[in-house]
C-alpha cells in the first residue's frame, strides 16, 4: 500500500527535460552518398597502394637463404628414425651455399621446423611458468605431465613437454674456411631473461629419464642464461615456424660461400617434419614477407576499381537519392 | 470456504489466521540465494552457461582458464541478483514502515497502542480522521450519529472521490464505551480479491440486541489502504489481515510477457545451438581421426598408448567448450539494460505528459518495448479512452418535447429554463429524478459553493445540470436529502438504493417525500432496460425516437422514469430485498431478481442526452496509426448507433463513399449465421478490390453467438476486416476478442481506462492504460500507462519503433561478435592439430565478451535511424517493424555471413603477416584480437545511423580502452601476456596489419551496403535519404544535420515531399509544423470539428 503512494507520486512529477532524456542529443547522421562512398574507396586505394609498394620493397630488400637439410643429412635408408634416435651414430652433416646478395649485419640465423605442432593442446599446456621463476615452486609440476617428475618422483627442472623436446641441432658456420662467429647472446626476449626465467634456478633431473626427448641443458648454467631454451619455449602459433639460433655480427658479401656443419640430432622423421636453416637480414617489416605488400596492392587495387565502377554507375545509371516515388505506398494506393 | 470472526475475543482465532504482517517480499534472507538462483537457472540460456562453466572445471578439456566463463557468468548473476535483492529490500522497507505503524486497538476492554503488524482477526481497531486503514475492517461505529463515514479508496481502485461507508444496522446506536466490550460473530467468505463484494452476516452476542442475523455488504467495510476522511473517528473489527486482505489478494504476480523479438532471439539461439553441436561433432570426429592418424606420431606430444574410457569424448568436449562462446553470454544483460533504458525513455518523455493533469507516461513493464513497434491490432475502449469522459448534459426530451435542439445545449434553451422556473410538472419531475436518483455526495465548501463527488460521470453531469435548472441537491445527511427548488427547500428520505450493475444497466432509488410521506421509485438507465418497463398504454415511440436521434449525434442517452409506490407494496418488497441482500451465495442475482419486482409499470419522464467529448487529437492519432498498418477494433458498452457515430468521427471508418459499414445482428443463431455470412461475403469482395474501407459492426449478443457457434467464419472476418466495432460488449467478451486475435498470431495492443478493461488489458500482448477519470485501475494493470489517447502514436511510432530497431541491431550484433571470435578459434584448431587449443588467452576472451564488444554496441540504444518527425509523417514505415524485417532468419544469416567473412579476413591476414619468426603464440593471439576489435568498431560505426557524442565516445573510446587494458595486463610480469602488447605496438608491421584487416574487412561490406542503399534501397533507406538530403524538412528541423552543400546540387531540393503527402487530406496542415501544433488547433475547435472537417 505504501508502494502505491510512491508510484503515484512518481507518476505525477513532471519529468525533467534534457536532451538526453528526450533522445534529442545532437547527432551527426551520415548517409552513404555516392560521393562519400566513392571518396572513401578512392582514398583507400590511394593510401593502400603506396603502403603496399613500401612493404613489398622492404620485403624485397631482405636477403634470405633457406636450406632444407633434414632429407639430405640422413642416410637414405628406411631406418631414418632408428638412425636419429641412436646416440652412437655420427650425425655430422656439411652443407654449403652461396650468399646471393650482400647481407648487412646483423645477419640472423634461424632454424625452421615445418609440420611441428608447437601449438598442440597437450604440448602448450605442459609447462610450469611458476617453476621457472620461483625457486620455491620447484615441485609445482602437476601441469607438466607427462614430463613433470622423474620415475622416482623427483621434480624435473624445467619440467614439461616443451622443455623436454628442446631443439638440439647445432650449426657451425664458416666462410672461406674461417669460422664465422655466431653470437648466441641476447637471442631470447629480454623480458624472458629478466622476468620469466630465474637466475637462481638451475636445470635439475633434466633428460634423465628413460625417454630422451630433445636437447640437454648444462646444469651449471642458470635458466636465465639458457637462451636456446627461452627461444624454444616461446611456442609458435603455427605449425611452420622459425626460431632464432644466433646472430652473425659481420656483413656477408655476395657470392661468398658459406659452409655449415650441422649436428643433425633432432628427430623430425617420425612425423614427416622438415628442418631448414635460414640465414636472413631484417628490415622494418621483419623478415621476408611479401604477403602484406601483395595484400595491400590487392585491396588498394580493388577499392580503386570499385570506386571507378561506382562512379561510372553513378554517371550512366544515376538514381536520385531519396526519391519518394520509390516508396511502395506511393507506388500503389494500398499498403502491401 | 467460510471464516468465522469472533469480535473482540482475545483468546480465539489468534493461531488460526495470520497476523497483520504485510509482506510483499519475494525472498527472505535465508531463501534468497537458493530461490533466486533457482529462478535464474530455470532459463535455458543460464542452464547452458552453467553446464559450460562446470565442464570448464575439468582441466583436461578446458581450453582456457575456467574464469573466462565463470567470470562473466558470476557477473551476470550478481547483476541480476543484486537488482532483485535491491528491489526486494525496498519492498521490505516499505512493508516495515506499514507494519510498524502504531494503531489503536482494544485489548481486554481497554484501548491500547500497538504496531499494525500485531493486529489479530477479531480485534477492534480505532481510526482517526485521515488515518490509513491497516487491514480490512468491518465498520462498527463512527463519530457520525447516523453511522456514516467517508473513505478515499484511491490506493485500492484509483477512484479519487469519497465513498460513503455505513455501520451495519445492528450496531446502530451503540454507545462508544459499549463498543469496547462488543461481542459477536461474523460469518464471512474466505479471503478473496473481489474488492466490490463482501457478502457476509453478523450476529451480536447478548447483551447487544438479540440473536438476529444481520446482512453485511462491502458498504460496511473499511478496506486496507483506504483513508478515513471527513469523519472524526471510526472503529471496526478486523476481518482480513496481513496478506489476506482484499488488497493483498489482489496483488497478483503478473505473468511475464515475452515479446516477439525475444521469441525470435530464442529461436535463433536454438538454431545457433544446433549449429554449434554440428560443428562440435564434426571437429570432434576430425580431432579424433587426426589424433589416431597423426597425433601418435608426434613424439613430443607423448600421447599415451592406452587412454581412459572417455578418451573419445575428450576432444569433442574441448570443442564444445571452445565453441560455447558462439552463444553470447552478454546478450541477456545487454538486452536487459537496453530494455530498461527504452522504458526510461518512455517515462522521461515530456511530449507524453498530459498537460492538464501533469500525469506522465509510465512503462510499468520494462521488458516489452519492442512489441510496441510490432503491434498489428489495437483494441480500444471508447468511453474515457477515445473520449474525455467529461460528461456534459446537452439535450433532453421531456414528455415529447425536445430541448436544446436549436442551441445545442439544453441548459441555455430558454424554453427549458422557462419551463423549470414556471414549474411545469413534467419538467419538475424530470429534474427531481436527475437530482435524487444517484449516489452523488454534495460537498459544501467553506465559501458556500456546492461541489459534487460522484462515482459516475453521468450522474455528476445530471446533478450539475439539474442544479443549473434550479433543482439543487444541497445536502445529503445520511438518508436525508435536501433539495432546493426555486429557493423552496424539500426533503427526501432515501429508503433503498437499487444499485447499478452492468447487467441491469439501470439504477433506482426508493424515496419518501418527508412532507407528504409519499413513496416513489425513481429510476434511470439505458433505454433498452427502461423502455420495456413502462405501464401498459404509455407511448414510448417519441422517447425511442429521441434516443435514436441523440445516438446519431454520438450522445449518450439515459431514460428517466418513475412510479408512485403504495406503502404496503413497499413493505412487502423491502423484506424480500433485505433477505436477498443477506444471502451469501449468488447474492447479486438474487438482488437483481428482487429489484425487478419493484421496477415495473414505470412512467417514462424523458430522455437525457449527455455528451462525452472526443479527446484531443484522437482522429489524427487513429488516422496515423491506421496508415501505419495497424487495425483498429473499438470495443464499447455503448449503443450501436452511438458507437458507429463515434467511429466515424474518430476516423475508424472513412465516410460513406469510401467507407462501408456492415452490421452483424440477429437475436438467434440462424439470424446471426446468415448475417455473418452476408458480411463475410461482402468483405471478401471489397477486400479483393482493396479500394474500400470496410468495417463491421457487431453487438454483444450477436458476438456471443458468433464466438460460440461460428468461430471460424468470425475469425476469417476478423482477419479480413481492418476495422471492427463491437458494441454492448462485456469485459469478458473484450478479453475473448483479444484472445481470438492472439490465436491468429497477431500482436495485439489493448487500450482502456476503466475497471471493465482490465481483463482485456491483461490478456493482450501489450496493455495500455489511460490514467483518466475512471481511476487508475486500468493503468495499474497495464504495461504502459499514458495520460491521453493521442500519446499512443508517439508510444508506438517513436518508442516502439526505435526499441524494435535498436534491439534488432543489438541482438544480431551480439551474435556477430561471438561468431567472429568463435570462427577464429575454429580455424585455428585446423592448424593446431585439431586438438582444441584456444588461440586466445583467458583475459582476452573474458574481456572481449563482456567489455570490448559489449560497451560500444550498448550505445546503439541512442541510435535513431529516422527522425521522429519523419516517422510521424510516414507512419507506413512501421510496416517494416510489424513484419519483423530487421530481425529474422535472413537478416541473421547476413550477420552470420559477415562474421564468417571477417573471421577469415582476420585469421588469414594474421597468420600470414605474423608467420615464421614472428609466429609467437601470444603475439599472434593479440594481433587477432586487435583485428577483431578494430573490425567490430568499424562495423558498429557503419551500422550506426546517427552519431551522438556518446556513440563516438563509446566506439573510439573503446579502442583506446582496449589498448589501455592490454597495456596494463602486459605490464604484469606474472601474466602470460607480459610485455606482449608493448612489443606489438612498437612494430610497424602490427599497425600495418591492423589497417590491412580493417580495409580488407570493411571494403566489401561498405561496397555491398552502398550498392543496396543506392540501387535497392529499403523503405527506411529511402526515407533516410530524403530526410537528410531533402529541403523542406531540413528547414524546419530542430536538430537535423547540416546539409551537405556539395551534394545539394544533385538532389532536387523542392518537391521531394509533395507526392509523399498528397495522399492525406490534412497534409498541408501537417507539414506546416510539428504535430503538437495540430493538436492545439484541434483543441480550440468545437467538439465536432473533426466530424465536420471530414465531411467537407
Amino acid at each position: 500500500m505504501s508502494s502505491d503512494d510512491g508510484s503515484s507520486k512518481k507518476v505525477s512529477r513532471k519529468p525533467r527535460y534534457s536532451r538526453f532524456t528526450q533522445q534529442e542529443l545532437p547527432a551527426c547522421k551520415p548517409i552513404l552518398t555516392p560521393a562519400l562512398v566513392i571518396g572513401i574507396l578512392m582514398c583507400l586505394g590511394i593510401i593502400s597502394i603506396p603502403i603496399g609498394l613500401l612493404a613489398l620493397s622492404a620485403s624485397k630488400n631482405v636477403v634470405e637463404v633457406v636450406d632444407r637439410y633434414d632429407d639430405v643429412c640422413i642416410p637414405s635408408t628406411d631406418q631414418k628414425v632408428g638412425f636419429i634416435k641412436d646416440p652412437a651414430t655420427n650425425k655430422t652433416c656439411i652443407r654449403t651455399f652461396t650468399i646471393p646478395k650482400k647481407m648487412r649485419k646483423p645477419v640472423y640465423v634461424y632454424y625452421q621446423l615445418d609440420n611441428f605442432y608447437q601449438n598442440h593442446r597437450r604440448y602448450v599446456k605442459s609447462r610450469s611458468d611458476r617453476q621457472l621463476w620461483n625457486p620455491k615452486a620447484e615441485s609445482s609440476t602437476t601441469v607438466c605431465d607427462p614430463e613433470g617428475q622423474t620415475g622416482d618422483g623427483k621434480p624435473i627442472v624445467p619440467c614439461g613437454l616443451i622443455a623436454w623436446s628442446l631443439f638440439n641441432d647445432t650449426y657451425m658456420l664458416s666462410k672461406n674456411d674461417a669460422a664465422l662467429q655466431i653470437n648466441k647472446k641476447d637471442i631470447a626476449w629480454r623480458s624472458d631473461r629478466t622476468h620469466k626465467f630465474s637466475s637462481n634456478i638451475y636445470p635439475k633431473n633434466f633428460q634423465n629419464g628413460t625417454l630422451i626427448g630433445g636437447g640437454k641443458l648444462d646444469e651449471s648454467i642458470p635458466l636465465s642464461q639458457q637462451e636456446d631454451l627461452m627461444v624454444w619455449m616461446r611456442t609458435s602459433a603455427l605449425p611452420t615456424f622459425r626460431k632464432l639460433y644466433g646472430k652473425i655480427e659481420t656483413d656477408l658479401e655476395a657470392n661468398e660461400k658459406i659452409t655449415v656443419t650441422i649436428q643433425n640430432n633432432y628427430n623430425t622423421y617420425s612425423f614427416n617434419g622438415k628442418k631448414k636453416l635460414v640465414i636472413s637480414t631484417a628490415t622494418w617489416i621483419g623478415g621476408k614477407n611479401d604477403f602484406i605488400g601483395k595484400m595491400y596492392m590487392a585491396v588498394g587495387g580493388t577499392s580503386i576499381v570499385l570506386g571507378v565502377i561506382f562512379s561510372l554507375l553513378y554517371v550512366f545509371k544515376p538514381r536520385p537519392l531519396g526519391d519518394p516515388s520509390y516508396l511502395s505506398w506511393n507506388k500503389s494506393p494500398t499498403l502491401d | 470456504m467460510k471464516r468465522y470472526v469472533y469480535i473482540n475475543d482475545d483468546n480465539l482465532a489468534k493461531d488460526i489466521y495470520c497476523d497483520n504482517r504485510i509482506s510483499n517480499r519475494k525472498y527472505t534472507i535465508l531463501n534468497f540465494l537458493p530461490k533466486n538462483l533457482w529462478e535464474q537457472f530455470s532459463r535455458f540460456m543460464n542452464q547452458y552457461f552453467l553446464l559450460i562453466a562446470c565442464l570448464q572445471l575439468w582441466s583436461l578439456i578446458t581450453p582456457v582458464n575456467p574464469a573466462s566463463t565463470w567470470g562473466p557468468l558470476i557477473l551476470i548473476f550478481a547483476v541480476s541478483s543484486s537488482k532483485e535483492a535491491w528491489d526486494d529490500y525496498n519492498r521490505y522497507l516499505l512493508d516495515k514502515k506499514a507494519n510498524e505503524k502504531e494503531i489503536w486497538i482494544v485489548r481486554q476492554g481497554i484501548r491500547k497502542l500497538i504496531q499494525a503488524q500485531d493486529i489479530c482477526i477479531g480485534n477492534i481497531v480505532w481510526l482517526r480522521e485521515n488515518d490509513e486503514v491497516p487491514c480490512d475492517l468491518l465498520l462498527l461505529g463512527t463519530a457520525d450519529p447516523q453511522g456514516f463515514c467517508y473513505v478515499e479508496t484511491a490506493a485500492l481502485d484509483g477512484e479519487t472521490d469519497l465513498k460513503t461507508r455505513s455501520i451495519p444496522s445492528a450496531c446502530m446506536g451503540i454507545d462508544v464505551d459499549l463498543l469496547h466490550k462488543i461481542k459477536g460473530v461474523i460469518e464471512c467468505p474466505s479471503p478473496n480479491k473481489d474488492i466490490r463484494r463482501f457478502d457476509a452476516n453478523m450476529r451480536l452476542f447478548p447483551p447487544f440486541l438479540d440473536n438476529d442475523i444481520f446482512p453485511l455488504t462491502i458498504k460496511n467495510t473499511l478496506l486496507q489502504s483506504c483513508y478515513l476522511r471527513n469523519t472524526e473517528w471510526a472503529c471496526g473489527v478486523a476481518v482480513y489481515t496481513g496478506n489476506q486482505t482484499k488488497l493483498g489478494m489482489c496483488r497478483g504476480i503478473a505473468e511475464p510477457k515475452l515479446t516477439a523479438v525475444d521469441a525470435m532471439i530464442d529461436k535463433l539461439t536454438g538454431a545457433v545451438f544446433v549449429f554449434q553441436i554440428v560443428v562440435v561433432i564434426v571437429l570432434g570426429i576430425a580431432g579424433n581421426v587426426f589424433k589416431d592418424k597423426q597425433g601418435r606420431k608426434l613424439w613430443y606430444v607423448q600421447y599415451p598408448k592406452e587412454g581412459p574410457w572417455y578418451e573419445l569424448l575428450v576432444i569433442p568436449l574441448r570443442f564444445e567448450l571452445l565453441c560455447s562462446i558462439m552463444i553470447p553470454i552478454s546478450i541477456k544483460v545487454s538486452l536487459d539494460l537496453a530494455k530498461s533504458l527504452y522504458a526510461k525513455f518512455i517515462d522521461w518523455d515530456v511530449e507524453m505528459v498530459d498537460p492538464e493533469t501533469g500525469i506522465r507516461s509510465n512503462a510499468a513493464n520494462q521488458a516489452i518495448s519492442e512489441d510496441l513497434g510490432q503491434v498489428e491490432y489495437i483494441l480500444t475502449d471508447k468511453t474515457g479512452t477515445l473520449t474525455e469522459n467529461k460528461m456534459i448534459f446537452k439535450r433532453c426530451c421531456i414528455s415529447g418535447r425536445f430541448y436544446g435542439n436549436e442551441s445545442g445545449d439544453a441548459l441555455t434553451d430558454a424554453q427549458l429554463l422557462n419551463a423549470a422556473s414556471t414549474g411545469s410538472a413534467d419538467v419538475i419531475l424530470f429534474l427531481k429524478v436527475m437530482a435524487i436518483c444517484n449516489t452523488v455526495i454534495p460537498v459544501r465548501s467553506k465559501s458556500g459553493t456546492i461541489s459534487y463527488k460522484a462515482l459516475s460521470q453521468d450522474e455528476e453531469a445530471l446533478v450539475c445540470a439539474s442544479a443549473r435548472l434550479r433543482m439543487v441537491l444541497e445536502n445529503k445527511n445520511g438518508n436525508i436529502l435536501d433539495i432546493n427548488f426555486n429557493a423552496s427547500p424539500m426533503q427526501y428520505e432515501v429508503l433503498d438504493t437499487l444499485e447499478f450493475t452492468s447487467d441491469r444497466k439501470r439504477m433506482s432509488v426508493v424515496v419518501r417525500e418527508c412532507q407528504s410521506g409519499e413513496l416513489f421509485i425513481l429510476s434511470k438507465g439505458a433505454d433498452e432496460t427502461i423502455l420495456p418497463l413502462t405501464y401498459s398504454g404509455q407511448q414510448v415511440r417519441t422517447f425511442a425516437e429521441a434516443v435514436e436521434q441523440y445516438a446519431q449525434m454520438g450522445l449518450r442517452t439515459l431514460c428517466l422514469a418513475w412510479r408512485k409506490l403504495e406503502e404496503d407494496e413497499y413493505q412487502e418488497w423491502t423484506s424480500m430485498f433485505k433477505e436477498a441482500n443477506s444471502t451469501l451465495v449468488d447474492r447479486e442475482r438474487r438482488v437483481a431478481e428482487v429489484c425487478q419486482r419493484l421496477e415495473r409499470d414505470f412512467e417514462i419522464l424523458g430522455v437525457a442526452a449527455i455528451e462525452d467529448r472526443l479527446q484531443e487529437g484522437v482522429p489524427e492519432t487513429i488516422e496515423i496509426l491506421r496508415k501505419a498498418g495497424i487495425n483498429f477494433w473499438m470495443l464499447t458498452g455503448d449503443k450501436m448507433s452511438t458507437a458507429i457515430q463515434i467511429a466515424l468521427s474518430c476516423n475508424f471508418v472513412s465516410p460513406e463513399p469510401k467507407g462501408q459499414i456492415l452490421i452483424i445482428d440477429g437475436k438467434t443463431e440462424d439470424e446471426v449465421c446468415r448475417s455473418l455470412d452476408r458480411v463475410l461475403l461482402t468483405t471478401r469482395i471489397t477486400e479483393s478490390e482493396s479500394k474500400q474501407d470496410v468495417a463491421f459492426v457487431v453487438d454483444g449478443w450477436a458476438l456471443e453467438i458468433a464466438l460460440k457457434h461460428y468461430r471460424k467464419p468470425f475469425t476469417e472476418l476478423a482477419i479480413l476486416s481492418r476495422t471492427a466495432i463491437c458494441c454492448r460488449v462485456t469485459p469478458s467478451q473484450k478479453a475473448q476478442l483479444v484472445e481470438l486475435l492472439k490465436l491468429c498470431d497477431y500482436r495485439t495492443l489493448a487500450i482502456g481506462d476503466g475497471g471493465n478493461d482490465v481483463r482485456m488489458i491483461q490478456q493482450a500482448d501489450i496493455g495500455v492504460g489511460i490514467s483518466g477519470r475512471e481511476g487508475l485501475q486500468a493503468a495499474r494493470a497495464a504495461d504502459y500507462s499514458i495520460g491521453k489517447f493521442r500519446f499512443l502514436k508517439r508510444l508506438i511510432l517513436v518508442h516502439g519503433r526505435y526499441s524494435y530497431n535498436r534491439t534488432a541491431f543489438l541482438s544480431q550484433y551480439s551474435f556477430y561478435k561471438s561468431f567472429l571470435i568463435c570462427f577464429i578459434q575454429i580455424f585455428f584448431s585446423f592448424i593446431s592439430g585439431v586438438s582444441g587449443t584456444s588461440l586466445f588467452n583467458t583475459v582476452s576472451l573474458m574481456a572481449y565478451n563482456v567489455f570490448y564488444t559489449s560497451v560500444p554496441v550498448l550505445f546503439s540504444v541512442l541510435d535513431k535511424d529516422l527522425s521522429e518527425r519523419t516517422v510521424m509523417q510516414h507512419p507506413q514505415i512501421l510496416f517494416d517493424c510489424q513484419s519483423g524485417r530487421l530481425l529474422n532468419p535472413s537478416t541473421f544469416a547476413g550477420w552470420f555471413g559477415r562474421s564468417l567473412f571477417h573471421a577469415i579476413v582476420v585469421f588469414v591476414i594474421t597468420i600470414h603477416s605474423y608467420a615464421f619468426e614472428k609466429s609467437v603464440m601470444e603475439e599472434v593471439a593479440m594481433v587477432a584480437v586487435s583485428g577483431c576489435i578494430w573490425l567490430q568498431a568499424f562495423v558498429v560505426a557503419l551500422e550506426t545511423n546517427s552519431f551522438t557524442i556518446f556513440q563516438h565516445l563509446a566506439i573510439w573510446g573503446n579502442l583506446v580502452g582496449f589498448y589501455a587494458i592490454n597495456w596494463i595486463v602486459s605490464s604484469i610480469p606474472t601474466s602470460g601476456m607480459y610485455t606482449i602488447m608493448f612489443r606489438l605496438c612498437e612494430q610497424p608491421s602490427y599497425w600495418i596489419t591492423m589497417i590491412l584487416i580493417v580495409a580488407t574487412g570493411m571494403c566489401p561490406v561498405l561496397a555491398l551496403k552502398y550498392l543496396r542503399y543506392t540501387y535497392r534501397p529499403s523503405r527506411i533507406n529511402l526515407l533516410q535519404q530524403s530526410e537528410r538530403l531533402g529541403g523542406p524538412i531540413l528547414s524546419s528541423g530542430i536538430i537535423e544535420p547540416k546539409s551537405r552543400s556539395s551534394l545539394d546540387k544533385d538532389i532536387p531540393t523542392d518537391s521531394v515531399y509533395e507526392p509523399l503527402l498528397s495522399e492525406s487530406p490534412s497534409a498541408t496542415r501537417r507539414s506546416a509544423g510539428p504535430t503538437q501544433r495540430l493538436d492545439s488547433v484541434q483543441s480550440q475547435s468545437p467538439p465536432h470539428s473533426t466530424h465536420t472537417r471530414k465531411d467537407n
